[in-house]
């Protein structure tokens, strides 16, 4: 078997998504988690200057947290089963990182006031059309793709882990995506993970 | 029987121009729809998720440029050769999404100001952009492996906008000149070029 060491910060940020699906994909790993000051010496040593990276048998390197997530999701069978199954958890994932970046610059956004508005702003036309879409593209068996899990419903768990807490009651009688959520959180390896991992504040 | 293909979207390269390129290349039929602006009200709401591109695969309907982009590589055989060559394929296309993101970023910024500074920091960001790739490029003409991937095609795609500005842009990057000229030569890509229509972005 190939040893994987991922390395980020110590962070769930761009590499939590990938985390889960190891964790989910009962996949070991190295978990590398640097500190900020240790950065700028090991920056020129990524592909891209940038983390999070996967580095496999201590040779190949890949940076891009959404193709390193898709290469651990394809390895943990949660890809999808079909060529067309895979093109929609493709498209699921895209568009929720639509609804992320959005919820990113309101979360990074320094000043006080225009965060504010931009609270009030993602809250009420961003998230609840998302949500609604959503809801229906989630089937009543609490799976977005086909009838198993897929790492469309992993990414789906992580984004609604960051969201819910700055909007505790986003999921509130959303009948399918509860049950989307539950079937991630009660995934084995995944339980274990969230019960283990680091508490970090993003 | 072959499978049939159907692709939706303005009359714009932008989110639609990769996917065309691959069927180019690939040298596979499909049915380039181009709608005018006034159509698309009345096609929204049919849309998975308001948006284009579409593609539909018999009758199977699929949105998301990125998902739409990767389903056609690979069924095409233009995705990568094993899981490790798709990773790394997917490394080069999303670093060419990043770059897109940040020319559409200060292209399209409403503040004077911010868009001044964008447009700024984008000659040292392409600079980086290219230092990196042409680090990371293999030797013979492609990005990845030993064949065409839709990461050359993504690279040269992303390079449009680049080359409005400098024509020249690629003359100390020998390895991605080289990608350049692989997927010029193309003769599906070529004929593309050849008829394609003119759009601003």
């Amino acid at each position: 078997m190939p040893t994987y060491k991922l390395t980020y910060f110590n962070v769930r940020g761009r590499g939590e998504l990938i985390r889960l699906l190891f964790a989910a994909g009962g996949i070991p790993y190295e978990d590398v988690r640097i500190e900020w000051d240790k950065w700028p010496e090991l920056k020129s040593k990524t592909p891209m200057g940038q983390v999070p990276t996967l580095e496999v048998d201590g040779q190949l390197m890949i940076c891009q947290s959404m193709a390193i997530a898709r290469f651990v999701a394809r390895e943990a069978g949660l890809l999808g089963k079909t060529s067309v199954d895979q093109a929609r958890a493709d498209m699921l994932l895209d568009g929720g990182m639509d609804l992320g970046k959005l919820f990113t610059e309101m979360v990074m956004e320094k000043d006080a006031s225009k965060k504010a508005e931009k609270k009030k702003e993602f809250g009420e036309k961003s998230l609840p059309p998302f949500l609604a879409l959503y809801e229906g593209f989630a089937g009543g068996n609490g799976y977005f793709v086909g009838d198993s899990l897929t790492w469309a419903d992993i990414a789906f768990f992580n984004m609604m882990d960051f969201i819910t807490a700055e909007y505790p009651s986003a999921l509130d009688g959303y009948c399918n995506l509860n049950k989307v959520v539950d079937n991630v959180k009660t995934n084995p390896g995944v339980a274990k993970w969230l019960k283990e991992r680091p508490v970090t504040d993003h | 029987m072959a499978p049939q293909y159907k692709l939706t979207y303005f009359n714009l390269r932008a989110r639609g121009e990769l996917t065309r390129f691959i069927f180019a290349a690939a040298g596979v039929q499909y049915d380039d729809n181009r709608i005018e602006f006034s159509e698309w009200p009345a096609l929204k709401e049919k849309t998975p998720m308001g948006q284009m591109p579409l593609l539909e695969a018999d009758g199977k309907v699929v949105c998301q440029s990125g998902a739409i982009a990767r389903y056609m590589a690979r069924e095409t055989g233009l995705g990568g050769k094993s899981s490790w060559e798709e990773a790394q394929v997917d490394m080069f296309v999303c670093g060419v999404d990043d770059l897109i993101t940040k020319l559409c970023d200060a292209h399209f910024a409403s503040d004077e100001a911010v868009k001044e500074e964008r447009t700024k920091a984008l000659g040292p960001y392409v600079s980086k952009f290219l230092d990196n790739y042409e680090k990371l490029c293999g030797p013979e003409g492609h990005l990845v492996g030993t064949s065409l991937t839709y990461a050359d095609l993504a690279f040269f795609v992303g390079m449009h906008d680049i080359w409005q500005h400098r024509a020249d842009a690629l003359e100390k990057y020998p390895k991605l000149a080289k990608v350049a000229e692989t997927v010029r030569d193309n003769e599906g890509v070529a004929a593309y070029i050849a008829e394609r229509p003119e759009t601003n972005i």
